[in-house]
């Protein structure tokens, strides 16, 4: 390919192009594996995928609609995330380095203010919700861990790509990270995180004590 | 030195740069960088003071003003425009596939598509993909480097930047704007309305985020990061092992890697 453009002149290049365009017509288009859709798979129990499926579900039913007040929505969110998410580890993860500077105690107070810290973040996005097909895919298992694709349908734009990632607790899937469009929840909070420590002299209590501002505690 | 010169240079250059590393895996940036943190919030404030007196108000009277169908022809247009630039970074990262699939979205856009205004291409099953030198550069394993705020333009980093300079350079469009008044109207034109089309389109996420980070700036910046990656793998599914040993959520067997990769 590198041949075709030493000459480097605009006007034979775009030939070569056109006749590079004229002589893949025929070809097949690689299609990203974003665009690829997500195929339902059969219901069987116990699969990862089914254990994400329930979880669509259930969020879809307690979770939308205007008849339930934000507060509702969101101890509703909090308790989907005990069923279906292993908080400790996120809220270990998201700490970074900084995990190993907190006691267990100190741990599980922050996992309950992250719990409470996403629900405000994400339980309103539910409220919005207008109809939008929740589709879920295969399973991948990578090193320890099972990825589970899926797509949220809409009317008006192209589908969103949900990646979830499980990983098996004793026999019991539990969720420890999600990625929408190759964009990872957890690696996101993790670097804002942080930050947000980092420039307040490496203290941990300056992103506890901003996350209780931010839920109103 | 006459434009074209500085052109045929930094083709020159920039292809004597990838064949120099042209053994390496894809970049994928694990950690932000930011050793100018301070001037890069500086001009990020600024560019978060102009979008609130110009661009967002300009992206809301676009939304309330412009009807449906009108929006997505003002998309398609500007990425029409773009197409001839993706066709030449696929082919410098060696797929041609792609690049003809960008070249055969342009001619047919840009002919019965109604000068670009209608996406047929995608109709007959071939998507868009942008492709731009910065994700050339990626591809051949040159990592971000540190992250920049440019004026205006957002969130970017010393790889990206370079990428921006060097399609600048090699747009055809460019070429054609020297010539012609009308065809540099058009450009601009065209790059002022993507950006207004771009902030409608992200109004509502941004908002969001805007609304729930404790750290805005340090949100962006990771999410640009993991957006330039997801670009540069095309949009492959990122597994943990083959890519990130940052998230590997091992607490208790590779504590050691984990800390190094802060």
């Amino acid at each position: 390919m590198i041949q075709i453009l030493s000459p480097l002149k605009p006007g034979k290049l775009i030939v070569a192009m056109s006749i590079l365009a004229i002589a893949g017509l025929g070809s097949t288009s690689g299609v990203l594996a974003a665009d690829r859709p997500v195929t339902e798979i059969a219901a069987t129990q116990g699969t990862p995928s089914d254990f994400i499926r329930g979880l669509g579900e259930r969020a879809i039913a307690e979770l939308t609609g205007n008849d339930i007040d934000d507060t509702t929505r969101r101890q509703r969110f909090v308790t989907l995330m005990d069923d279906h998410f292993k908080m400790d580890m996120v809220a270990r993860f998201v700490l970074g380095r900084y995990w190993r500077e907190l006691s267990d105690a100190e741990l599980a107070d922050f996992a309950d203010l992250l719990q409470d810290y996403l629900a405000l973040a994400y339980a309103n996005q539910f409220r919005n919700f207008n109809g939008e097909q929740f589709v879920v895919g295969n399973a991948t298992v990578n090193n320890n861990d099972t990825f589970v694709a899926s797509q949220v349908l809409r009317a008006d734009g192209p589908p969103i790509n949900i990646s979830w990632r499980l990983r098996d607790f004793d026999g019991e899937y539990r969720i420890i990270d999600i990625s929408v469009e190759g964009l990872s929840m957890g690696i996101t909070q993790r670097d804002e995180f942080a930050s947000v420590i980092q420039n307040n002299g490496g203290r941990v209590s300056a992103l506890t004590d901003a996350l209780k501002q931010k839920i109103g505690k | 030195m006459k434009l074209r010169n500085i052109r045929a240079l930094s083709i020159g250059a920039a292809l004597s740069v990838l064949t120099a590393c042209a053994s390496t895996q894809p970049a994928q940036d694990q950690t932000d960088f930011d050793p100018i943190e301070p001037v890069n919030r500086v001009v990020h404030h600024f560019n978060q003071a102009v979008d609130f007196v110009i661009l967002y108000p300009a992206a809301m009277a676009y939304g309330e003003l412009a009807p449906e169908g009108m929006k997505t022809s003002v998309r398609s247009f500007t990425r029409n425009l773009g197409e001839p630039l993706n066709a030449f970074n696929a082919l410098f990262q060696g797929d041609p596939v792609q690049a003809a699939d960008s070249m055969q979205r342009f001619i047919m856009n840009s002919t019965m598509g109604l000068l670009g205004f209608y996406d047929l291409a995608a109709d007959f099953g071939i998507p868009y993909r942008k492709e731009d030198f910065g994700q050339t550069l990626a591809h051949y394993g040159i990592g971000a480097g540190p992250y920049i705020v440019l004026p205006l333009l957002g969130p970017s980093n010393l790889r990206d930047t370079t990428g921006i300079v060097a399609d600048y350079f090699m747009d055809p469009v460019t070429w054609a704007a020297e010539n012609s008044d009308t065809t540099n109207a058009v450009r601009w034109g065209a790059i002022g309305m993507r950006a207004i089309d771009a902030r409608y389109r992200a109004a509502d996420q941004l908002a969001e985020l805007e609304r729930t980070s404790i750290d805005y700036y340090a949100a962006l910046r990771s999410l640009y990061r993991q957006n330039r990656n997801a670009m540069i793998r095309n949009g492959a599914p990122v597994m943990a092992a083959d890519y990130d040993e940052s998230a590997s959520f091992d607490f208790d067997d590779d504590i050691q890697e984990v800390t190094a990769a802060q």
